[in-house]
């Protein structure tokens, strides 16, 4: 259950990725569940990786714990707000 | 007006006698009040343009500030891999002995270095506690065991992972959940893939400054 006013996961997620890899408004909106993330955006490098987690950890007040980084989390926008989620509403 | 910034250097000694000297940038002429000290590592090479344009909004409504150079950091002849905390913090405590700035400034990991410091008062801008710290770090270390390019010692790992935060004004964003004395809008130029700038959050910052120096002064 998420408070009223406070923003979604997936509105976070979306927030978190325009924030750190300097993407317009517009882009990040554009990004939809099967939009390609890792080995698609040239931005998303492997140190911005780790910054988009600690962010996503921050924010979410979640903790991502090394084991579970995968490439399938990060595959496409739906599964990074998917694993996002998993973490927030347990 | 008195916006010009210059280059100044100061000796700090550390607890074991040992000591040298380090550049400073100095923002006006006049005496400063502010000490700037800004994030270790990665995120020092995101936030210097912002720390400059944050000391120049700053110098703009007539509060003097210090962004010196630390033992290990951008360019200190101290090897980043020789660097420790009790360094950096014996440097900041020369630095307000030699210059008397009466307020510590601190960005994320740089609000480590004003615990020790006697000041009149502290402000951090989304400080990082030692333990989180420590967690980003171990993220961002590179197989050979660097971090963004500087050899950390682990006794200087040991030391950040366990340093805390001294009793501040915080000031964090709007998207960060954590408690803080100011919330406002804007993304972390820290974590910025490339390194940025945001001159409207600068003014914005120096207004909020301003009015805690003055009212720490009142």
């Amino acid at each position: 259950m998420i408070p009223e006013g406070k923003p979604t996961v997936e509105q976070t997620v979306r927030a978190t990725l325009a924030d750190i890899l300097g993407l317009s408004v517009e882009r990040a909106a554009s990004f939809t569940a099967t939009t390609p993330l890792f080995g698609a955006l040239p931005e998303l490098d492997s140190m911005a990786v780790a910054s988009v987690l600690t962010e996503l950890e921050d924010r979410l007040a979640i903790v991502i714990e090394d084991d579970e980084v995968d490439g399938d989390m990060l595959e496409t926008f739906g599964a990074l707000v998917a694993f996002a989620a998993r973490k927030a509403l347990v | 007006m008195t916006g010009g910034m210059h280059i100044d250097h100061y000796d700090w000694t550390g607890a074991d006698g040992v000591g040298g000297r380090e550049a400073m940038l100095r923002f006006s002429t006049g005496t400063p009040r502010v000490v700037l000290a800004l994030p270790l590592f990665e995120e020092f090479n995101r936030t210097r343009a912002f720390g400059v344009t944050l000391l120049r909004a700053l110098a703009r409504r007539g509060i003097g500030g210090l962004l010196p150079d630390w033992p290990g950091t951008n360019e200190s002849p101290v090897p980043s891999s020789d660097a420790t905390l009790a360094m950096i913090q014996a440097a900041y405590q020369s630095v307000l002995v030699s210059c008397t700035p009466l307020f510590a400034l601190g960005i994320r990991s740089g609000a480590l270095f004003d615990a020790r410091a006697s000041v009149r008062g502290r402000w951090h801008l989304s400080p990082v506690s030692g333990t989180e710290l420590a967690r980003e770090l171990a993220r961002q270390t590179s197989d050979d065991g660097t971090i963004s390019g500087n050899l950390v010692s682990s006794a200087f790992r040991a030391e950040l992972g366990a340093a805390s935060l001294g009793s501040a004004r915080v000031v964090r964003f709007d998207s960060d959940p954590r408690d803080a004395d100011l919330k406002l809008a804007g993304s972390p130029l820290w974590r910025r893939a490339e390194p940025g700038n945001d001159p409207a959050l600068a003014e914005v910052l120096a207004a909020d400054i301003t009015h805690w120096v003055a009212t720490c002064d009142g």
